[in-house]
């Protein structure tokens, strides 16, 4: 097992259906930014021409993430299928990972007083066998789907076989697992939303990436029952 | 005053009541250790009363208005104490000031040591302890940053190979280093104070090394402490800075505690340290010429011609200029010297605050994707940071000096580490 979810940015039409539904799963504050799950907007303009990207975001369930290395006491660790959690119990609030994390994915709670972040819906729904996250489950427009990269014949692994995609800020070197897919018949939006250092992945040369860093860090993942 | 002979040292007696309210200093100590208080007791409340409304609340009390108003000040209200519009920097700051110049003085009194500089070894006792108390009261800062009341889980489940970890070995050795000068010191064992002062001096470096790498290099893909790892000429700017640091607090503890009992001597030590502050500042100077030909040009001008340029050239001007021109002279006065020593200190305070809070304000990484640098969210946080400390943080930096004053003073009464010792 190794979870991981790819995003079809381009169909994101920003209604926070995914965010309400994370809220409420998660029991955090509705309409708190950046608070497990959310929608960054990049508006600019190119000669003149306008255009918005929207990009659905959350915890990139890093393969080699950096916040689990800064924790000073375990409290953040990769769960099976290679999940990074934090627990709320031995967390000391030193916020290492806050600052560690590229993605600013990282966020204190105040009801549980210690740092929390997206899950993947490990603890409310992937435990009990369903394999759907409630971001996905509610999304409108189909943009997210989760999945196991394991499986080459699951719909993750065939979706990514079958379009581009790229991660966010690969040169940090974390591996992140949230896949973006390039838009394929609108190249002004697929352009608009990367830069020139994005590298734009095939499966095939992806999964080397993936393989690696799943070599590297697959002892640490815990069995959380 | 009474004293007992314990393992060679001689120690004073103290009643309880001289202990406790003896004299101003002590009420000083406590004026300062009132503000850490209010200060504790404000990032505690944030921390762990602040009951916010969360979605739960919402699906439980579908329609309820309070639970709607609790929501509504949860999410956009002042509570909770992390937020992008006002940072955890101040300690961050005090931290570092006070961690570097502590360990700096401890590394000049461990240098007199080596090289026999007998009118520092005279006073040594007492600079070490006042180095011990700058750590400390750098420790203090940031163990309130860390959360207390669950630090446990730091031995129950500790990860030993993650960055905070390295601090914890590196303080546990140098801390009791600096405790056993200070008794050899006292119970005049020269010869094995002068062997022990080189690993202390070798120590004194690797906190100051390591302080940067930890508080940096760890944290490095933090956009605003990218900064400081990406150009490692910095790591001399923090060094060199709190050397200067250190000579100043040196020169005015000297004219604060021997003004009255040792004139002459008095004025010999603050001659010596004039010289030492002297080169320092020249130092610091020179590099501050020309480390921006190095460092990130962005940043360079961000700090040269930027948003920071006013606090940049107060800090030059109270860091280097003012002092120079006052100490530069081969006779200067015991004012000017005075002046110059709180011109340095404030100074390099300064030069700490802009660092930290220029980098907050404007990472140096434009680094692609859902950063907040790249949506702007930092432009809010450009005109704010610089002044908006939160309350309970700038009270918890005011009241880590009464910690200084307080450790100095206490180990002072017992020991009388302030007396002039022949070595
Ligand atoms: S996105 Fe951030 S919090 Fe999530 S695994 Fe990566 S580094 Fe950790
Ligand atoms: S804030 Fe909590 S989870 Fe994050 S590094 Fe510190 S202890 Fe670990």
């Amino acid at each position: 097992m190794n979870f991981a979810m790819a995003l079809d940015y381009q169909s994101c039409i920003d209604c926070k259906a995914c965010e309400v539904a994370c809220k409420e799963e998660n029991g955090v504050q509705l309409g708190a930014d950046k608070q497990r799950i959310w929608v960054t907007q990049s508006e600019k303009s190119i000669f003149g021409e306008p255009f918005v990207v929207l990009h659905p975001s959350q915890c990139n369930h890093c393969q080699d993430a950096p916040c689990v290395d800064v924790c000073p006491t375990g409290a953040s660790y990769f769960a099976i299928g290679g999940i990074v959690m934090s627990n709320k119990e031995t967390c000391i609030l030193c916020r290492g990972c806050m600052e560690a994390c590229p993605y600013d994915a990282r966020f204190v709670d105040d009801t549980h007083v210690a740092v929390d972040k997206c899950t993947f819906c490990y603890d409310t729904r992937i435990v009990k066998g369903e394999m759907t996250t409630a971001c996905q489950a509610t999304c409108p427009t189909k943009v997210r789907l989760f999945g196991d990269l394991d499986d080459e014949e699951g719909e993750l692994v065939q979706l990514l076989k079958h379009r581009k995609f790229y991660v966010l800020k690969e040169n940090e070197g974390t591996v992140p697992k949230l896949f973006y897919l390039l838009p394929e018949h609108d190249m002004n939006y697929a352009m608009n939303s990367v830069n020139e250092e994005t590298n734009i992945y095939t499966w095939d040369e992806f999964k080397p990436l993936i393989e690696k860093a799943k070599t590297k860090r697959s002892s640490q993942w815990q069995d959380i029952q | 005053m009474a004293r007992y002979t314990i393992a060679g040292v001689e120690v004073n007696r103290v009643s309880l009541k001289n202990l406790l309210l003896g004299d101003k200093v002590i009420y000083i100590a406590y004026g300062f250790l009132v503000f850490a208080l209010i200060g504790m007791i404000d990032v505690f409340w944030d921390r762990y009363f602040l009951v916010s409304a969360t979605a739960f609340d919402a699906g439980l009390f579908p329609g309820n208005r309070e639970v709607a108003a609790a929501m509504k000040e949860a999410v956009f209200g002042s509570g909770g104490e992390v937020k992008r519009e006002a940072p955890w920097s101040l300690y961050i700051v005090n931290y570092m000031y006070m961690i570097y110049v502590g360990s700096g003085i401890v590394f000049l009194v461990a240098l007199a040591e080596l090289f026999n500089i007998t009118l520092i070894k005279r006073a040594a006792a007492g600079f070490l302890t006042l180095g011990l108390g700058m750590i400390l009261a750098g420790l203090f800062t940031i163990l309130v940053d860390l959360n207390i009341l669950h630090l446990h889980w730091m031995l129950l489940s500790p990860r030993y190979n993650s960055g905070m970890w390295l601090m914890l070995p590196l303080y546990i050795i140098y801390i009791p280093l600096i405790v056993l000068e200070i008794y050899l010191i006292l119970s005049h064992h020269t010869n094995l104070a002068k062997k022990l002062a080189l690993p202390i001096l070798l120590m004194s470096l690797a906190v100051e090394f390591l302080e940067f790498y930890v508080q940096a290099k760890l944290f490095d893909m933090n956009s605003a402490r990218h900064l400081w790892t990406t150009y490692p000429l910095l790591t001399f700017y923090f060094m060199i800075s709190a050397f200067t640091a250190s000579a100043a607090v040196m020169m005015l503890y000297t004219f604060l505690v021997y003004r009255n009992t040792d004139r002459t001597k008095c004025a010999a030590m603050m001659d010596l340290v004039k010289k030492i502050t002297l080169y320092s500042v020249i130092a610091l100077g020179s590099y501050e010429a020309t480390a921006y030909l190095f460092i990130d040009k962005k940043w360079a001008g961000i700090i040269l011609f930027g948003d920071f340029k006013f606090y940049f050239y107060a800090y030059l001007l109270l860091a280097v200029a003012i002092p120079f021109v006052l100490l530069f002279k081969e006779r200067s006065s015991k004012l000017a010297k005075v002046i110059a020593s709180v011109s340095i200190i404030i100074g390099t305070y300064l030069g700490r605050i802009i660092f930290v809070y220029g980098g907050n304000a404007y990472p140096m990484s434009d680094r692609f994707g859902i950063g907040f640098e790249k949506y702007g969210e930092y432009e809010a946080v450009k005109e704010i940071v610089f002044f908006m400390p939160s309350w309970g943080e700038a009270a918890i930096v005011i009241g880590s000096l009464g910690i200084i004053i307080f450790v100095y003073r206490v180990i002072n009464l017992f020991f009388s580490v302030s007396m002039m010792r022949e070595p």
